[in-house]
């Protein structure tokens, strides 16, 4: 492993001295392995009361009914697909990161696909429960399966997105779910080799039994590579068949083409956010500062700068559009978004998609962790206002101007979404107790030829080009978990 | 060969151990403990054998009793003696009458569901108000008596009828007054029940009081002709029609019956033989009249005076004294304009007044007969009688009670307590009396003042007859039986009177077999029942004949100048106008819950009554729709949210009457504030003017209203003409200019099969006046359920049916109409407005843009044409309203009927029975909207094919086509190219909302054409 080392112009991906696999394991199992932190435990409790909202809210809507929600006669979603579609949304990334990095040989995904695919599978939970609860009759929802029934003939219709969205999204939950699982089971050894008593019996359940024999390991690789095969095209379906729920309906500023890949870019966009957001966190108080480096950062970054941008592009090809098609109700429709009464959600909409991310052009904007972990929130905060402006500022205004009206949420609304992030939260909190964080089995594999060391090594070796050299100290700088004055030494 | 090989089992056998041989003695190697099990701890363990068998019985025995809890019985009793003319599921229709008008009740196992126009009524053939329609569901009201009262304690009949005697024998015996305080009577056995109880009581007196009155009128045709009468509109018959603030579309006197008269002139059989009457309205407040208006223009109750002067003054040629130009110069030169109109329209012409003041009808009567309107366009001859309140005489009523001079006040269906405009007068007088009777069937405000309640019959329960018009006799027949411990009022009277007849429907018999029924060519018992069958004789009326106005008018002219000038507000005061809403009118069935949502036709608003201010006034006061303000006239003051209407005269209010009820029963309780104080009597009448002043009390009230946005920014769901346009091309502005377009051409789909009916429909924009019956009638017919103010609020309604309306304007010269939202903004004045009424309902697409999205085909397409729900198959998302571009859809947000939240009034297993069987409630989750009365469909099918004959065009009517007065709404088979509803689609006036989405709805609207005349300069 050593004889293949990465070109020296590379940017370390895992940074410190002196790591050995033994100490990646410990590193990463730290919190698996020891009693949970104040820190850890402020924001268990934070969340476990945003999740008890969820219950609440949910509770009550379920009791009463979804008049329990702000929506009305012109306006029949709200805050519940709004919700929806952002957490779907969310949830693209953890497979873009696991599967298409994966195939495109992307290294730097090893440290982060962990927690983006965990964050995924939350995320489609998510996203799921607002299936169900948005339903005027959920106990009913199994008429939306293809199910054989007494009716003679009596299927789903096929024609609906809605069932497009039913297989899209359990497709989506199942393949991830495999294939984050399937990553687990190495990581689930170790830590079943390293635990006693009851909790070894647990994880060596957990691993199936794991050998770590070359076989097994050889298998384990087709797997991934054949899940990480199947979940590509899942990374642009789901997000377009989402789509279609609003792009083969009739309403003005529903009825797009661009919607598709609009609706993809902006998944990707939310969904690196999201992760960018939670590992800057996690990062800090698990101490993974040299597995999650500044370069995994700053590569995150550049993602969210870039659909950034091509979601700005949709923005404003939908307005040329509204404009040249002529038709009078699109061209309202878009009109409306800024002379309209929402014409603030609008403006939150396009300022935090667009205008916010386009600071980071900037390096310094990059490379800065407050200013990245907060421009990681306004995209978060951007992409949900884009799904309500185009789910209600369309809906309130379409074509009879007699059924007009104004959606104004009510604390169920609020408490439902609110709650939703709780159960996340819960969720990933927990995860980050019991499961490993960061892929151990995988991180491994950089550690002979992308790491810190291993390129000091090279160095040390001599046959370098020096301005090679010098090209890869200078990318250091920005690097935090790097003790600088070594290098300015050498 | 013998075989003598030997076979072991094992070593143990071939050796024979001894072991092998003991153990081999026994059957089996191992020894079983059966004796011990049979015998020792088998038996006696914890659960032996044996006992499982018990323990068993017991287990199962004891989940049973466990499970046997008490289900709540609910018995149904079949009909074991079949009523001979009951039917399970097969609907019977009885003849009554509701005011006046013909109807036909329809009932259900026993009980009335609802009730339908009379095809042969005089007013509206076969068409009823949303006030008729509603009237059903007060016969379920729960708060309505259960017993008759007695110093405010339920009593027997019989202790009631003993004390009522003996005190009207107390009375009689020392000479004191009786009286006796009712509402119009037209019904000729009440009036001759009370002609009884007269005689019996010499001292007794008939007073006729109506909340709402028309003794102007009476009075005026008293001082002109010497007839006091309310005369008998031909609103057909004019061809040009001006009316000064008279909502004769609505509230005033007739509507139903003005409707269809008016609309005969106006509809696509008229417009297709090229004509159109013309209608001017001058007014403060905006009337449904008025937004059906070809012009209008609004004035101040100051100026109307004036304004009817001016014309007067234009069409005779000469100048009254003390006659002034009106300051509103476009309004002055209208009148000029309007006086030539109506000269040339002489004969065709008629001129009609809101006013109850004598001298203003008087003028107007004047200008009647220079116009030659009687005998042709008003009949003196064959007068109305469906209002004959007197103000005066119940003014002096109560003057009467405060001398203390009167013993016994007896009210019928009147309830002065609340709506006489000095209310707290009245009730200080009538302290003094000392015997107050109500026959009110509510413990209405008056009741709550009376010493004795004798609870009347709901007209369902009645027996009686009514004669609205002269010449026209109905029959009230009960459709059940009484459904609480009430009596009829004519029977309480009758026993009070000691009559030898006490039972009313003998008394009613007698009545009519004394003369009546020969009126009819009627006799005997065959003739009662065939009278029964019908509901109606109508005998020939008499020839209208021509009067002449002939008096002196100085005297009048110098009233109506004087009276207008004392209207004229001062700096920072306003005109206040009182009015009648189209929905609540004079605020007797206030407790009506379909009644109190129906949107007001010209507002929109629900559950509620407001201060309508212009819109310029509404800017320069800075003021915002729903803010509360107090307003303050003739001593009185209300708080009411403000409305900003557009098309009010500035400088004026409008508030609507008969909200502010504080004993009608829970739907009617608080809604709204009483504005009968405001009234004020003047010259012998009852005045609905005043001068008054208003704060802003700082409090906000948003107004429940169905429609918060009302320009249809320049959209084509509008498709309006004017009336030269269209003589030119029928086509014009209705998009169909080079022939109906076919959006179809270059679909992809395959259109569905409709082998036999294609259900489909047309509404002509210009007969539809938007009066909101079709909404009420809709509701008894599908059983949608009322929400409640909040819900409204929350823009939640359930009507399947509801009435856009929309306004635009005119500015100062030009002559396209401005829709736009951000135009308007612009305006400063918003006088001149034109109005449009657009019903809209479940447009049942051929490619319907819900079908499609739908995840669990709970709503689909039927062979027929038909948009159809299915409610058990439904999960609602809610997909296919949002996908609806027509936004008819409705979502059960809540479980309406059963859900003590919302108590709707419909929470009663009582007033459930109003439902109608043949559909369907809908549980909360589920998405509902019109059905285009598919129950009525397969019942007419049904029908035909029981009687082997295809279905007739015209047979299977919509709830909502029944009930229309002006036929707005045609409804039939496409496939039928004979049928009435092929032939409305194939005019060039008809279009398709929002067709250019080739969603291929199956309503036509017809182009609403406006009879413009270039009235302003």
């Amino acid at each position: 492993m050593a004889s293949h080392s990465e070109s020296i112009i590379r940017e370390p991906l895992i940074t410190g001295k002196n790591i050995t696999y033994g100490q990646i394991t410990d590193d990463i199992l730290r919190p698996v392995e020891n009693m949970p932190g104040k820190a850890w435990w402020i924001g268990f409790s934070v969340a476990s009361l945003g999740a008890l909202l969820w219950v609440v809210s949910i509770s009550y809507t379920f009791w009463f009914g979804i008049g329990s929600w702000g929506l009305n006669k012109t306006v029949g979603w709200a805050w519940d697909i709004t919700g929806f579609v952002w957490w779907v949304g969310i949830g693209h990334a953890g497979t873009l990161i696991s599967a298409v990095l994966l195939l495109f040989r992307q290294n730097w995904r090893n440290s982060i696909n962990r927690s983006a695919e965990a964050m995924t599978i939350f995320a489609v939970i998510c996203a799921a429960t607002y299936i169900g609860a948005h339903m005027g009759r959920p106990w009913m929802a199994l008429y939306s399966l293809p199910l054989p029934n007494q009716y003679g003939s009596l299927w789903v219709n096929f024609n609906s997105p809605l069932i497009w969205d039913v297989f899209a999204i359990s497709t989506y939950f199942s393949v991830s779910l495999v294939f984050w699982y399937t990553g687990l089971l190495p990581d689930m050894a170790s830590i079943r080799d390293r635990a006693t008593g009851l909790r070894r019996r647990i994880y060596s359940v957990a691993s199936f039994g794991w050998t770590g024999s070359v076989k097994t390991w050889q298998r384990f690789e087709t797997v991934s590579l054949i899940l990480a095969g199947l979940s590509t095209p899942l990374v642009l379906s789901v997000h377009t068949i989402v789509s279609m729920d609003f792009a083969t309906s009739l309403e003005p500023g529903w009825h797009t083409t661009i919607f598709p890949p609009y609706f993809v870019a902006g998944a990707i966009f939310s969904g690196f956010a999201m992760v960018q957001t939670l590992l800057l966190v996690t990062r800090k108080v698990l101490g993974l500062e040299n597995y999650i480096t500044m370069f995994h950062i700053e590569s995150m970054n550049k993602i969210i700068l870039v659909t950034g941008s091509v979601v700005g592009v949709a923005y404003i090809t939908e307005f040329f559009i509204a404009y040249y098609s002529g038709g009078e109700y699109e061209q309202y429709t878009f009109l409306n978004r800024f002379i309209g009464p929402y014409w603030w959600a609008a403006c939150m909409m396009y300022g935090c998609n667009v205008l916010m991310t386009q600071m980071m052009w900037s390096k310094k904007v990059r490379t800065n962790i407050p200013i990245s972990w907060v421009l990681s929130i306004i995209v978060n905060i951007g992409m949900w206002f884009e799904r309500f402006v185009i789910i209600v500022t369309s809906l309130h205004r379409d074509y009879l101007p007699s059924s007009w009206a104004m959606f104004y949420p009510t604390w169920v609304d609020v408490g439902v979404f609110v709650g939703s992030i709780g159960i996340f939260f819960t969720m990933f909190l927990l995860f980050i107790r019991v499961m490993p964080s960061v892929a151990i089995a995988e991180v491994k594999l950089l550690l002979k030829s992308a790491s810190e060391q291993a390129k000091k090594k090279q160095i040390a070796e001599g046959h370098l080009e020096p301005a090679h050299v010098e090209f890869y100290k200078d990318n250091l700088i920005k690097f935090d978990s790097i003790d600088h004055s070594e290098y300015e030494k050498a | 060969m013998d075989n003598n090989k030997k076979y072991w089992k094992g070593l143990e056998e071939l050796d024979r151990t001894p072991e092998f041989v003991e153990k081999n003695k026994n059957e089996f190697a191992e020894p079983i403990p059966i004796e011990e099990i049979l015998s020792g701890d088998g038996l006696s363990a914890k659960t032996p054998r044996r006992d499982f068998l018990k323990a068993l019985g017991f287990g199962v025995g004891a989940v049973t009793l466990a499970a046997c809890q008490r289900v709540p019985v609910h018995k149904s009793i079949p009909y074991l003696i079949k009523p001979e003319e009951v039917t399970p599921g097969v609907a019977n229709y009885y003849s009554s009458t509701y005011e006046g008008q013909a109807i036909l009740v329809k009932t259900r196992e026993g009980r009335p569901i609802k009730v339908e126009g009379n095809p042969n009524d005089v007013f509206a053939k076969g068409g009823l108000s949303a006030q008729a329609q509603a009237s059903v569901l007060d016969l379920y009201d729960v708060t309505r008596l259960k017993d008759p009262k007695l110093n405010g304690s339920d009593a027997g009949w019989s202790e009631v009828d003993a004390f009522v005697i003996k005190e009207l024998a107390a009375i009689k015996a020392a000479g004191k007054n009786i009286r006796l305080v009712t509402s119009t009577i037209h019904s000729p056995s009440t009036l001759a029940v009370i002609a009884d109880f007269i005689k019996q009581y010499p001292t007794a007196k008939h007073i006729t009081y109506d909340a709402v009155s028309y003794t102007g009128i009476i009075q005026a045709n008293q001082n002109s002709f010497g007839k006091a009468v309310l005369p008998h509109y031909n609103f057909d018959k004019a061809d040009v029609i001006v009316s000064f603030g008279a909502d004769f579309l609505g509230t005033w006197i007739s509507g139903e019956e003005f409707t269809r008269q008016y609309v005969s002139n106006r509809n696509n059989k008229s417009l297709e033989s090229k004509k159109m009457s013309r209608h001017i309205q001058f007014e403060s407040g905006m009337s449904l009249t008025g937004t059906n208006a070809d012009n209008r223009f609004p004035i101040k109750p100051s100026e109307e005076g004036i304004a009817i002067i001016s014309l007067y003054n234009a069409i005779s040629g000469t100048t009254l004294p003390g006659s002034k130009k009106l300051a509103n110069k476009s309004v002055d030169n209208a009148i000029t304009i309007v006086a030539k109109e109506l000269v040339a329209a002489k004969g065709k012409a008629l001129v009609v007044a809101g006013s109850n003041d004598v001298a203003t009808q008087v003028l107007v009567n004047a200008i009647n007969s220079l116009l030659g309107s009687y005998g042709t366009t008003i009949d003196l001859d064959n007068p109305s009688k469906q209002y004959a309140g007197n103000d005066a005489e119940f003014v002096e009523f109560v003057h009467e009670l405060g001398r203390g001079e009167v013993a016994a006040a007896l009210f019928l269906n009147v309830n002065p307590a609340y709506d006489y405009f000095k209310g707290k007068e009245f009730k200080d007088a009538l302290s003094k009396v000392r015997l107050k009777l109500s026959f009110s069937d509510h413990d209405d405000e008056t009741a709550q003042l009376s010493n004795v309640v004798a609870p009347n019959h709901h007209y369902l329960e009645s027996w009686g007859d009514a004669n609205a018009v002269e010449g026209y006799y109905t029959v009230i027949q009960p459709t059940i039986n009484p459904v609480y411990n009430t009596r009829q009022a004519e029977h309480s009277l009758l026993v009070w009177a000691e009559n030898p007849v006490k039972d009313y429907y003998t008394y009613v018999r007698n009545t009519w077999n004394n003369g009546l029924l020969a009126k009819g060519g009627l006799s005997g018992q065959k003739g009662w029942e065939t009278l029964l069958q019908t509901g109606m004789i109508n005998t020939p009326a008499n020839t209208a004949g021509s009067y002449t106005f002939s008096r002196d008018l100085n005297a009048v002219a110098q009233t109506i100048l004087t009276h207008s000038a004392s209207l004229v507000a001062g700096d920072g005061k306003y005109e206040l106008q009182v009015y009648q809403s189209q929905a609540i009118g004079d605020g007797k069935r206030a407790n009506n819950p379909w009644l109190q949502e129906l949107p007001d036709p010209v507002s929109k608003v629900t559950w509620d009554n407001f201060a309508a201010i212009s819109v310029a006034d509404i800017k320069k006061l800075k003021l915002q729709e729903g803010d509360v303000i107090r307003v303050e006239a003739n001593g009185y003051t209300v708080d009411l949210p403000v409305l900003a209407q557009p098309g009010q005269a500035q400088g004026t209010i409008s508030i609507a009457v008969g909200y502010g009820r504080t004993n009608a029963g829970p739907v009617g309780d608080n809604v709204g504030k009483n504005a009968y104080p405001f009234y004020s009597f003047r010259n012998g009448t009852f005045q609905t003017t005043a001068i008054a002043s208003f704060t802003d009390t700082g409090i906000k009230s948003p107004l429940a209203q169905t429609q918060t946005h009302h320009s249809y920014e320049g959209r084509s769901v509008i498709r309006e003409a004017n009336f030269t346009e269209y003589k030119k091309n029928p086509a014009t502005h209705s998009g169909n200019e080079g022939g109906h377009k076919d959006y179809n051409k270059e679909s992809l789909w395959d259109d569905h099969d409709r082998p036999v009916y294609d259900w489909v429909m047309a509404i002509d924009l210009n007969a539809c006046t938007g009066c909101g019956a079709c909404v009420v009638a809709c509701n008894a017919e599908n059983n949608i359920p009322v929400v409640g103010k909040d819900e409204v609020r929350r823009r939640r309604e359930m009507h399947w049916i509801r009435i856009d309306r929309y306004y635009s304007y005119q500015e100062e010269g030009k002559s396209e109409s401005i829709t736009e939202e951000y135009e308007i903004d612009k305006l400063s004045n918003f006088d001149r407005v034109t109005v449009v009424h657009q019903p809209m309902l479940c447009q049942h697409c051929d490619h319907a843009p819900c079908e499609t999205v739908c995840p669990v085909l709970a709503t689909v397409h039927s062979s027929e044409g038909l948009n159809q729900m299915a409610y058990n198959r439904c999960v609602g998302t809610r997909y296919c309203a949002n996908n609806c571009p027509y936004k008819v859809r409705r979502f059960n947000w809540f479980n309406y009927w059963n859900d003590s939240r919302f108590d709707n009034y419909l929470n009663n297993e009582h007033t459930q029975l109003v439902l109608n069987p043949d559909v369907v409630t809908r549980f909360r989750g589920v998405m509902e909207k019109c059905s285009m009365c598919v129950q009525r469909i397969q019942a007419g099918k049904l029908k035909a094919k029981i009687d082997k004959r295809p279905l007739k065009d015209g047979e299977v009517k919509m709830a909502c086509q029944q009930t229309c007065s002006a036929n707005a709404i045609v409804f039939g088979n496409r496939n039928d190219p004979n049928s009435e509803v092929s032939k409305a689609l194939k005019s060039e006036r008809t279009y398709y909302v929002l067709e250019e989405l080739n969603v291929q709805p199956g309503i036509g609207y017809q182009v609403k054409v406006r009879n413009v005349s270039e009235l302003e300069a």
